[in-house]
């Protein structure tokens, strides 16, 4: 798997595990998951993009 | 519907017991209170978590010498209860450091490790009835 796949799996669990644990009900969960995957997938996209012009020696 | 399970799991186990078996099999504490669902959804989501990290070559942090952080992470390490002892038992978990899979892999194993420490928590607030459903 790339590392932009292993990036959204663990987005994924992420957004699930704390979808259920915080939120009571169904609506609840999926807005709350929609947007912490969006965050952490837009998130890390954005961050990797600002680290462009800092390549690694 | 969950209520009625969880009076009984609260009548015959207290909430130290249901914390350790909740440790030790993720989402096995919230099964314990009734919280079927749930406890179900965290056991999926852990589980992959850490045959990810383990296909992914990661590492099971343990405690190292002169290295404060390893402890931090041997914490999360062996917050995956059960799944960090047949890991271990298996041979799993050494890290192949030269993999280019192996920082992701440490990732996803500290990161179920830490979920289920974090459901640990929530096993408490609704087996002390501070939490509801």
């Amino acid at each position: 798997m790339d590392h932009f796949a292993l990036l959204v799996l663990q987005a994924l669990l992420i957004a699930v595990f704390f979808a259920f644990l915080w939120k009571e009900d169904a609506p609840q969960r999926l807005r709350y998951f929609g947007k912490v995957f969006a965050a952490l997938v837009l998130g890390a996209i954005v961050l990797g993009w600002l680290m462009l012009p800092f390549p690694r020696p | 519907m969950d209520s009625r399970n969880a009076d009984v799991a609260a009548r015959t186990l207290s909430v130290p017991v249901l914390i350790v078996l909740g440790w030790l099999v993720p989402g096995f504490g919230h099964l314990l209170l009734g919280r079927r669902l749930r406890a179900l959804v965290f056991a999926v989501v852990i589980l992959v978590s850490f045959i990810v990290g383990i296909a992914l070559q990661g590492e099971l942090i343990l405690p190292r010498a002169g290295e404060p952080l390893s402890y931090l992470a041997a914490v999360a390490s062996i917050g995956n209860g059960v799944l960090f002892v047949v890991a271990r038992l298996l041979g799993l978990g050494d890290g192949v450091v030269t993999a280019s899979s192996f920082e992701y892999g440490t990732s996803f194993l500290l990161m179920s490790g830490m979920m289920n420490l974090l459901l640990l928590l929530d096993i408490h607030d609704i087996g002390v009835g501070k939490k509801e459903w």
